[in-house]
């Protein structure tokens, strides 16, 4: 196991900067997840560490130790793509034994591990089956199978689960988080998928045009995002942002939007005549038929336009200041399509983002 | 008769059909190989079944049996020379040689180019491809004299190496085509996942892509193979004492008449390697051999 650590790194193609300036320190054990849209450059950087791209310039290092020149071969890492990328022709033993029959290592070992790493990807009965004859849940598992039976150093995932179906990924979330808990191995894992990332990482690193926009817990960056791309980004669905512009009125302040007066939480940042962004998150926009004691008499009226049913909670969906706003409530509320209703924001977690920098206020 | 047994022996006959045209000029030609002279050239009907059936056209031919006099009696007046003259059997040893050893060799140096091509850059590797599929643009009669003076300088002509040199360089720009689109076929993170599991580049390739492309080399083996079995103008410049089997068979027609027989056998002879070889890579031959490595 080793603790990697990214400083100063950059990637061009040509005249296209991928990465730029990035640093980024992961500690030995942890699950780090790199969370973008696609593009951000994630996965470059993932293939940097790799040692299956080049570095422009910056440095990589694990354990401190710097592995710039190192080839892939030699880093003793294992990576796990998107796309499985299994030996088609080998079964899935052999398939898994690749690695340590290229050490040479003694087959009595080589046998164990295979046999280890089965047991815990439940893959003991296909050992001889090639890959065409599994599932995509299968081979997904027999990729992480040919990495665990390596001891890497470092893990490397590469989107691995967005090729397999719905159910199947949930599942193979909470097999990747258990087998990490397990083995406590590093773990750098690329996604673009922020329920994957909110629910393994220890860690998550959120970039967009190669530059890292916030990392820190998950929760943490649900709770206090930075910025405006990430407050928009966490969270599905996702936060509610009103463009407005702060007025006052006998000394209390107020976002107005078209019509609207939204209420700020005491002692926010702002100044009157500031324009602002307005974000709550659709846990904390209460929906209901009466105006809240705690607008202070500024109602904030919508018109519903569908509601969700999901089960443990309802989605509702409705046009306030001419934007799409969502609200969810976990009473099962029955408002009609057309019918107009009062949201009413807690304001313990309204977020403020400046309307020209767009960062937190 | 419903309508799906009706379609199912519509589908029958027009195949059966199609398959006849094909095969009917080699039928046509293996059964005039066992034809005395009397019932290919008889003059009255057109004879397909009713005749006595020889062999004398394959022991000449490809097993170097005495040549008895023909039908016509007029084998002393052909203007073949000698003993010997019809004796195909050096011609099937020489084609076999060229047509395996070129093969062979197209086949393995159009493997790595095709390997690096797809999966390495470097300079120039952009218009590479088409440079060496230019090589192709020209007619072989349209470079057939320079080769023949620069095969003769060598010291290549008329020998076995340089027909196989010869062949290997006429198929490689098209065994390379076929073999690096097998490859570009690959997704290029097999080679990477093999990297990164402690394979160098060479290992990368030998033990996971070429594995996993089987059926694309076998392909192209056998593409090569029916070229260099079959090609004829390359093999009738560079040589005067090695004769392949087509040229070996154009000798067969003779300026006061042609041995159809013997023509007829040597052709029906010919045929047999190529169909052996065929059979044998043809378990090859077959897609989808990547499948399951990846995402289908």
């Amino acid at each position: 196991m080793a603790s990697v650590k990214i400083t100063d790194l950059h990637k061009t193609y040509g005249t296209t900067k991928v990465i730029e300036g990035l640093d980024l320190a992961v500690d030995d054990g942890r699950f780090v997840v790199l969370l973008g849209p696609s593009g951000c450059g994630k996965s470059t950087l993932l293939r940097m560490i790799a040692g299956l791209e080049s570095i422009t310039a910056g440095d990589v290092l694990f354990d401190d130790k710097r592995v710039n020149d190192v080839h892939a071969k030699d880093r003793n890492i294992a990576m796990v793509f998107q796309n499985y990328a299994l030996y088609a022709h080998m079964s899935v033993r052999k398939n898994m034994a690749f690695s340590m029959r290229l050490k040479k290592t003694d087959k009595k070992i080589i046998d164990e591990k295979v046999k280890w790493a089965s047991s815990i990807l439940g893959l003991d009965d296909y050992l001889d089956r090639l890959p065409k004859e599994l599932s995509g849940g299968q081979r997904q598992r027999v990729a992480m199978g040919r990495a665990i039976v390596r001891d890497p150093d470092v893990f490397l995932f590469d989107e691995p689960l967005s090729n397999l179906d719905a159910k199947l990924r949930v599942q193979m979330r909470t097999e990747i988080k258990d087998l990490h808990q397990r083995l406590k191995t590093t773990t750098i894992y690329v996604t673009h998928d922020q329920i994957e990332a909110m629910t393994m990482a220890d860690e998550v690193v959120i970039m967009r045009d190669g530059v890292i926009e916030q990392s820190g817990s998950p929760m943490e960056i649900y709770d206090r995002p930075n910025n405006l791309f990430v407050a928009q980004f966490i969270g599905s669905p996702g936060m509610n942002i009103i463009e407005c512009r702060v007025t006052g009125e006998n000394g209390t302040l107020y976002g107005a939007a078209e019509g609207l007066q939204l209420p700020l939480p005491s002692g926010a940042n702002v100044s009157v005549g500031q324009n602002i962004y307005y974000g709550v998150r659709p846990e904390h926009f209460r929906s209901s038929r009466q105006v809240a004691a705690s607008a202070g008499g500024k109602a904030i009226a919508g018109a519903v336009r569908v509601v969700e049913p999901t089960g443990p909670e309802i989605h509702v969906y409705a046009k306030l200041a001419g934007q799409d706003i969502c609200s969810i409530s976990r009473e099962r509320v029955i408002w009609d399509p057309g019918e107009e209703i009062f949201f009413d924001p807690d304001l313990d977690h309204v977020h403020l983002f400046d309307g020209v920098s767009k960062k937190a206020l | 008769m419903n309508k799906s047994t009706l379609m199912t022996t519509l589908r029958y006959l027009v195949s059966a059909f199609i398959v006849a045209v094909f095969v009917f000029p080699i039928a046509w030609f293996g059964l005039t190989s066992i034809k005395p002279t009397s019932a290919v050239f008889n003059k009255d009907k057109v004879v397909v079944f009713d005749f006595e059936p020889t062999f004398e056209n394959y022991q000449v031919t490809v097993l170097g049996g005495k040549k008895a006099d023909t039908a016509s009696g007029s084998n002393l007046l052909m203007g073949t020379s000698g003993e010997g003259a019809y004796d195909g059997r050096s011609s099937i040893a020489s084609s076999l040689i060229i047509a395996i050893s070129s093969t062979f060799a197209a086949t393995v140096i159009s493997l790595f180019a095709a390997y690096a091509l797809s999966r390495l850059s470097f300079r120039g590797s952009q218009g590479y491809m088409h440079w060496i599929l230019s090589q192709r643009f020209l007619p072989p009669i349209a470079i057939i004299i320079p080769l023949v003076f620069i095969f003769r300088d060598l010291g290549l002509r008329d020998t076995h190496l340089g027909i196989i040199i010869a062949h290997t360089l006429i198929n490689i720009p098209i065994a390379l085509l076929i073999l690096k689109s097998f490859f570009d076929d690959v997704p290029v993170e097999i080679d990477q996942a093999a990297m990164i599991d402690g394979a160098t580049r060479f290992q990368c390739f030998y033990l996971v892509v070429v594995p996993m492309i089987k059926g694309g080399i076998a392909a192209t083996a056998v593409l090569c193979f029916i070229f260099s079995w079959t090609e004829f103008l390359l093999s009738l410049f560079l040589t005067n004492s090695i004769r392949t089997i087509p040229v070996k068979i154009t000798t067969f027609v003779t300026s006061t008449g042609s041995e159809w027989g013997y023509i007829s056998a040597l052709g029906t002879a010919a045929i047999i390697p190529g169909f052996i070889f065929i059979l044998l890579v043809q378990n090859h031959l077959v897609r989808g051999l990547t499948m399951g490595a990846i995402k289908d």
